[in-house]
Parts: structure tokens; C-alpha cells; sequence
């Protein structure tokens, strides 16, 4: 289509020359080189997925848009982080019911439409007491890891007394030991996996392990012991925190002569700080095991080499531990295991500790994997850019190394090792925090249109530290966009933020001769006369926050320089009358300016109200009479006024 | 579709007696009257412009609402596509109760459905993200494929109103 266009477009006797001109050559060519071969390729084995994996490679993400698991509709966009977390869920919910549905009524849902069959749309098998089966059906239900209904299998078969073969009992065992005969999530539900993570740090520490349940009854029931018997128990073990017994079982295993594997070794590796208390002693027992590996001939791998290095990061004692680090790196890389992200993640927590000397081992790690592409290949690998971020900031205080990080991040499909979340979360907020603390504002505000909304919303803490760097710059002409940023996010039943802001619009008083402040008197008394209304709001609904005198003080000086005299005079009003309820006063500077503005306004009674404001308030008063006094031209009523307020013998001067 | 084959004695039944009368004399009736309105005396039944498009104007004026080759020659499955569709529209209708306001879209690519509308703005957006979920998952289990749905929101039922006649 595109050619034919272009060849309309040229001139006709111009194409035949070209085609002619060019057929000559296709003519003449094969008779010069006629003994070359024409080398065709050799096939390349493509998945099926392979040409849509190379579309999406062409296209990264949108920052302009939302996440595309949320629809496309102004209405349906997410705007805070709760709406973020909320909206994801509820669509999982949704799929969660219809899910309920096809199982509830099955029979519904028994319509062979797809070709092949494919096996998730249908319902599946339903297991109870009295269902007939057989040893085929356990193994297929252990090759899909439905725990429940294999657990549920196995024990009708023993009922029946079928006799089950020990690999299948193995196998069985080893699905009981993976999950600690408790069903996991679902592996579809993509966004609980997503949001749970926060929940889960707590109970890390505990044991979950359950003894004497079936994991155990399996084992002892299967005669002789086999290493792969004893693998998984001690793995499961291992996994849900039953450490003692591990290790007990592990010596077992050693006394009996019973060779296990690496990762079995890797498990009790792990845990090592859970068997001792001192960096000594674990770091002793650690060697041990690695040493009883080696005469094994067990070949280490990078389970290996991250669970030492799990071990050594728990030391308490920072000289060991950065040696024992140092001493462990070499030998694997003359093992040949190449490090993965945890490996780094693990090195990062030895080395930059918050109480331990600055070290710069990051430098040298990014400059190591700067530009490679990561794959997942330890559960850990997913800490390593939330807490390279968190060094970068807290420890080192680098921008340049923050942009190498998050080059690395946006590198290939890094993306997808950045965890949960939560992570993310944790990622972007030290990124954004050190940013601009670090740049210039209007660098950093390149920076924050293309995170801010969709991908990244700010924290109220982060919020107080943009709204510093702001203050800082003197960039007063952002705090409008910030505000509605904040309005949108939610952020303004915070006391200290508003007062920021306020704070920020106040002691920058517009020259009025760049153009890019002309507009923010009108647009500093829009952002205060919204705030007096979400606050009146949020004080009806019995929120958190409240007026306080200097809010309404600040409130009122932008309301007065944005020109809008009457909202002043209301605000003003309030805070004459709620006097009892509100604490503090407003700032002097505040009334004196309002007092101005009504000079100007050619309002007498309303400047005598906030002199008579200030004097019950024992505050400086001389000035604002005076003001008063020389400002209007004052009738008899509102002279006797300001005698009765400040006295005969102010007028005599 | 399993309801499908509860149809089939039924129809043959049908095919039977076409049959027996093939050869039909009157006018055509459906051509005149489907896809057209009739004017109400108070002139206050309200249009979408889909609606106030006679059918001679797909494709003109306006757009098909199903999207599908199974009409092309030697295609595959033109009766259960179109019941299919039938279902579509009726479930999502009563799924998303009273807030469809518009017609109902369902483009057909390779093993994907698509299906657009627009929705009024008068459930959470929450709900609404719950009803999504539901809708895409419990389709694609009874059509077995991927389904998605691509729907606008409209503030006030009145926003698609085209005309009134």
C-alpha cells in the first residue's frame, strides 16, 4: 500500500527507468557469482506465545494513562491509593463470585465449546465421601497441586485400604510439605497477590509449621526412609519455621548415612539464625554445613549462595559480617554460580546498615549489572530494587545512582522483579523524596508529571517533603497544581499539610511582575477559599481536622490579596464568632492586611470589628487603629467606637 | 451451546414443515418493521442516535452491532454466533440492571469477544469494577474464551438521548 503510494507519486518515466535500471542488475548479477550458495537459515522453534510476547516488546508503558487492569473512563480511573487497591480488588471479587457461580451450578457449565477442551473453563471435580476413585485420580490431582481434594483422596483411599505406591506417596508428600497441608491462594488472583504482601511481614518470625499432622503421618508410613522422604520433611519443615526439628532431622539423616541434596542444605542454611543466638556461633554452624556439603560432593548452586548470605546479614556484629560476605563472594564465583538480584538484595542489607559506616558497595554492584536483563530465580530477587532505592537514599543520598537504579529497572523486563505493591510503593516514595531533595524543582517536576497520578501517588509524608523542596526553591507558582493534587489524593484532612501550604502562599507575596505569578494572587485566594470549605466540611462530618487561629489567619490574607473582599469578611466573621472554639489567634500581619484591604473597600464598621477583635484578643492594637484612624474619614458613631476600643488618649498623639 | 441441544427435535420439526410450504406470497414484513420507531402521539420516546438510524443506514450513518465473520462463505458457527450474542446482550443488560444505555457491541476477534457499551454513572465505581469482573468471568466461562468488556460511562441517561419523536 505504502510503496504503490509512493510510486504514484514519482514521475512514470522516472519508474521505468528505476525498474529497468535495477532489473538489469538482477539480471546480470547471478551470472557473475553463480557458484555462491544461498545459505537458508536453520528454523528457530518459536512458543506460541513468542509473536505476542515480540508485540508487546514493542510497546512499554503508558504514563499518561492508567494502569490497563483499570478501564479507560475518566469516571473509572483510580485517583488515590485506596481507589487504586479498592477498584483492583473489587474486580477480583467479581471474578471470584462468577467463579462461585460455575461451581454452585455446575451443571450449568458442563458444554464442551472450545476446541480443544480447555480444562480451567470447566468446573471442576467435585470429591466427597462416597466418590469413587482410584490411585490415577490422586496422581493427576498431586500434578495439578490441588491439595485439598488430594488430601481428601488420599484418605478415601486408605479407608478403602488401597494400597498406594510409595512414589506417589513421596509425591504426595512433598505437595503436603510445599504448603503445609494448607490450601494456598489461587494462582489466577493476580491483584490479591499484588495488595496482600503488607499484611504478611508480621507473622514472618513464627512458627506455622503443624506438627503431628499429616505431612509426619506420611512419612512415617513411608518404610525404608528414602533421602527424598527426608528432603521434603525437612524442607517443609524448614519453610514454616519448625527449626529445632529440622536440624534434628537433618543430623538424622547424616548419622544414617542418607545423602540429601542441595537445596535440602540450602533450607537449614536459611534458618541457621533461627538455631543460634550469636554471629559466632551461626556463622560456625554455617561453615559446618557447607563443609558437610563438600565432603557430600554436593555442588552448591545460588540457593546456596543466598542463604548464606541470609545468614550472614542477620550478624550483629558488622565486622564479621562484612568479612564473612567477602570471604563467601570469591568462592562461589570460582564455583561458577552467577548472582541473581537477592544475591545483591542480601549483599546491600550487610553492607549499608543504618548504624555501620557508609559503604559504597552499591557503585560497584550497579556497575556490575548495569543494562542486564533479570529473571526471576530466587523468591528474594524482588527486594532488591525497593531497598537499592531505599540506599540510595537514606544511606548514600546519590541522585545520580537513584537514575542508575531506575534506568536498571526500566530495563527489558525488569519491571516485572519489582515485587508487590507494596515494594513499589516503597520504591517510588524514596525515588520522589530523594529527587527533591536532590534537584532542581523544575527537574523534579518532570519527574513528578510523568509518575504522578498513574503510576506512583505520593504519600502525605512525601507530599510534606515536595511541599518543602517547593518552599525551598521558592517555587510558590507549583503550589496550585500541588493543591488540586492533593485534593485528588485525598490528602487534605492533614492539619500540618494545610498549613504548609498556606504557610508556602503566604511568605511568598507575589511581585506581580512575572508573568508566571500574575495569576497567583486570584489563584493563591481559589486555593485558600476551597480550603476553608473542606475544612467547614470536614469539621460537619466530624474528621480529624479542625481551624486553628493562624489557618484562618493565613486563609484570610490570601483571600484579601486575591481581591475577593466579601469571602474575607465571611472567613473573618467565623472567626470573630467561633472565638471560644478556635485555638490561637491569627497572625497580626494577617488582620492588619485585611484591615487595609478594607480601608481600601472604604468599609469602616468592618475594620472596627477586627479592632475590637484584637483587643479582646490582647493583641497589638495601636497599629491597627492608628491605620484606621488616618485610613477613613470617620463619623461620629465609629469615632466613639474606636475611643471606647483603644482609648481618649490614643487620638490626642 | 448446551440449551442448544434441547433446540434441536424442535427444529427439525420446523424444517419439516418449511418443507411443505416453501413458497411464500406476502410482502416481507421484517424488512419494514425492525430497527424502526414509531412516532408517539406525545412525541416523548426518547432515541439513542443508534436508534433513530433506520437499518438502511448501517454502514452509512451508522455501525454494525455485532462484529463477526462468521457470515463470510464457508464460515464457521453463524446460527450459535448470533444466539450467542442474543445471550450476551441479555445477560449483560440484566446483569448491569437499568444501567445500560445504549446498545450493546460485541466484536469477535480470533477467540476474543469484545464487548462495548456505555453505562450510566449511577453505581460506585466500585460496584462497577465488581460487575466487570463478574461479567468477563462468568462470560468467558460460558462462551470459553476470553472476554472483555470495554464500557464508557455517562453521567445522565439523557446524555445519549439523540431525539425525541
Amino acid at each position: 500500500m505504502y510503496l504503490s503510494r509512493q510510486l504514484r507519486l514519482l514521475p512514470r518515466a522516472n519508474i521505468a527507468r528505476s525498474l529497468s535500471s535495477s532489473g538489469a542488475h538482477y539480471t546480470t548479477a547471478p551470472a557473475e557469482d553463480s557458484h555462491s550458495t544461498i545459505e537458508i537459515p536453520n528454523r528457530i522453534e518459536r512458543s506460541p506465545t513468542d509473536i505476542l510476547q515480540a508485540l508487546a516488546g514493542t510497546v512499554g508503558r503508558d504514563h499518561t494513562a492508567p494502569h490497563y487492569k483499570y478501564h479507560d473512563d475518566p469516571f473509572l480511573i483510580p485517583m488515590s491509593n485506596a481507589a487504586k487497591r479498592t477498584y483492583a480488588m473489587s474486580k477480583e471479587s467479581g471474578r471470584k463470585a462468577a467463579k462461585w457461580i460455575k461451581e454452585e451450578h455446575r451443571e450449568l457449565f458442563m458444554h464442551q465449546e472450545a476446541q480443544p477442551a480447555v480444562e480451567k473453563f470447566a468446573p471442576s471435580m467435585v470429591y466427597t465421601e462416597d466418590s469413587h476413585v482410584e490411585e490415577s485420580s490422586l496422581r493427576q490431582l498431586i500434578s495439578q497441586g490441588e491439595l485439598k481434594d488430594a488430601v481428601l483422596v488420599y484418605n478415601l483411599l486408605e479407608q478403602k485400604g488401597t494400597s498406594i505406591s510409595p512414589d506417589l506417596k513421596q509425591s504426595l508428600l512433598e505437595l503436603v510439605c510445599f504448603h503445609n497441608n494448607q490450601e494456598p491462594l489461587p494462582e489466577e488472583y493476580i491483584e490479591e497477590r499484588w495488595f496482600m504482601q503488607n499484611n504478611q511481614r508480621r507473622e514472618r518470625s513464627a512458627k506455622t509449621w503443624k506438627d503431628g499432622d499429616l505431612a509426619e503421618k506420611l512419612y512415617s508410613e513411608i518404610e525404608p526412609k528414602t533421602p527424598q522422604s527426608y528432603a521434603s520433611l525437612i524442607r517443609g519443615m524448614a519453610k514454616y519455621l519448625q527449626c529445632e526439628r529440622a536440624y534434628a532431622l537433618l543430623q538424622e539423616a547424616g548419622e544414617k548415612q542418607i545423602q540429601l541434596d542441595t537445596n535440602t542444605f540450602n533450607s537449614i542454611i536459611q534458618i541457621v539464625s533461627f538455631l543460634k543466638d550469636t554471629a559466632e556461633q551461626r556463622w560456625q554452624l554455617c561453615t559446618e554445613l557447607l563443609q558437610e556439603m563438600s565432603q557430600q560432593k554436593l555442588r552448591p548452586n545460588l540457593g546456596t549462595l543466598n542463604s548464606v548470605l541470609q545468614c550472614i546479614s542477620t550478624f550483629g556484629n558488622f565486622k564479621l559480617a562484612r568479612s564473612a560476605a567477602l570471604q563467601v563472594l570469591p568462592e562461589f564465583k570460582q564455583l561458577g554460580v552467577s548472582p541473581s538480584l537477592g544475591t545483591y538484595y542480601y549483599l546491600l542489607i550487610i553492607f549499608c546498615r543504618e548504624r555501620g559506616p557508609v559503604s559504597h558497595v552499591i557503585v560497584d554492584i550497579l556497575n556490575d549489572i548495569a543494562g542486564k536483563e533479570f529473571q526471576i530465580e530466587h523468591p528474594k530477587d524482588t527486594y532488591f530494587f525497593a531497598t537499592a532505592m531505599d540506599v540510595c537514599r537514606n544511606h548514600l543520598h546519590d541522585k545520580s545512582l537513584a537514575k542508575k537504579v531506575n534506568e536498571l529497572l526500566h530495563t527489558g523486563k525488569n519491571y516485572d522483579l519489582v515485587g508487590d505493591s507494596f515494594k513499589e510503593s516503597i520504591y517510588y516514595r524514596n525515588y520522589l523524596a530523594l529527587l527533591c531533595q536532590t534537584e532542581s524543582l523544575d527537574d523534579f517536576m518532570l519527574t513528578y508529571d510523568l509518575l504522578v497520578p498513574n503510576i506512583y501517588i505520593p504519600e502525605p509524608g512525601i507530599m510534606e517533603e515536595i511541599l518543602r523542596a517547593v518552599e525551598i526553591n521558592g517555587g510558590v507558582e507549583y503550589v496550585p497544581r500541588i493543591w488540586s493534587d492533593m485534593v485528588v489524593f485525598d490528602h487534605t484532612h492533614r492539619e500540618s499539610l494545610l498549613l504548609y501550604v498556606l504557610r508556602i502562599l503566604v511568605d511568598n507575596k507575589p511581585s506581580g511582575e512575572s508573568p508566571a505569578q500574575q495569576q497567583l494572587p486570584e489563584q493563591g485566594a481559589k486555593v485558600a477559599l476551597d480550603m476553608y470549605e473542606k475544612v467547614e466540611d470536614a469539621i460537619k462530618r466530624l474528621r480529624k481536622v479542625s481551624f486553628t487561629g493562624q489557618m484562618l489567619g493565613d486563609i484570610l490574607t490570601l483571600l484579601v490579596r486575591g481581591g475577593n473582599f466579601e469571602k474575607a469578611c465571611e472567613v473573618f466573621a467565623h472567626v470573630d464568632k467561633n472565638q471560644h472554639r478556635i485555638p490561637g489567634t491569627p497572625a497580626e500581619s494577617a488582620l492588619q492586611e485585611f484591615v487595609e484591604a478594607s480601608v481600601l473597600e472604604k468599609s469602616p464598621s468592618q475594620a472596627l470589628v477586627v479592632l475590637q477583635y484584637a483587643v479582646e484578643n490582647n493583641m497589638d492594637s495601636s497599629a491597627l487603629a492608628k491605620r484606621i484612624h488616618e485610613g477613613f474619614t470617620l463619623n461620629e458613631v465609629h469615632l466613639s467606637k474606636l475611643k471606647s476600643l483603644v482609648g481618649e488618649s490614643f487620638l490626642d498623639k | 451451546m448446551n440449551f442448544l441441544k434441547k433446540l434441536v427435535p424442535q427444529a427439525a420439526a420446523e424444517v419439516q414443515q418449511l418443507s411443505r410450504s416453501s413458497i411464500h406470497t406476502s410482502v416481507v414484513c421484517c424488512r419494514v418493521q425492525s430497527g424502526r420507531y414509531r412516532i408517539t402521539t406525545k412525541r416523548n420516546r426518547a432515541l439513542t442516535y443508534e436508534m433513530a438510524n433506520p437499518p438502511h443506514f448501517i454502514g452509512h450513518r451508522k455501525s454494525w452491532n455485532s462484529w463477526n465473520t462468521s457470515t463470510l462463505k464457508d464460515a464457521l458457527r453463524p446460527s450459535q454466533t448470533a444466539i450467542e450474542d442474543v445471550f450476551i446482550r441479555k445477560f449483560v443488560t440484566g446483569t448491569w440492571h437499568a444501567l445500560v444505555c445504549s446498545e450493546i457491541i460485541i466484536k469477535r476477534q480470533h477467540n476474543t469477544i469484545r464487548i462495548a457499551a456505555l453505562i450510566r454513572q449511577a453505581i460506585t465505581p466500585r460496584k462497577m469494577y465488581f460487575l466487570i469482573g463478574y461479567t468477563e468471568e462468568l462470560l468467558s466461562y460460558w462462551m470459553q474464551c476470553p472476554v472483555t468488556l470495554e464500557l464508557q460511562t455517562v453521567g445522565d441517561k439523557k446524555d445519549v438521548v439523540f431525539k425525541y419523536i
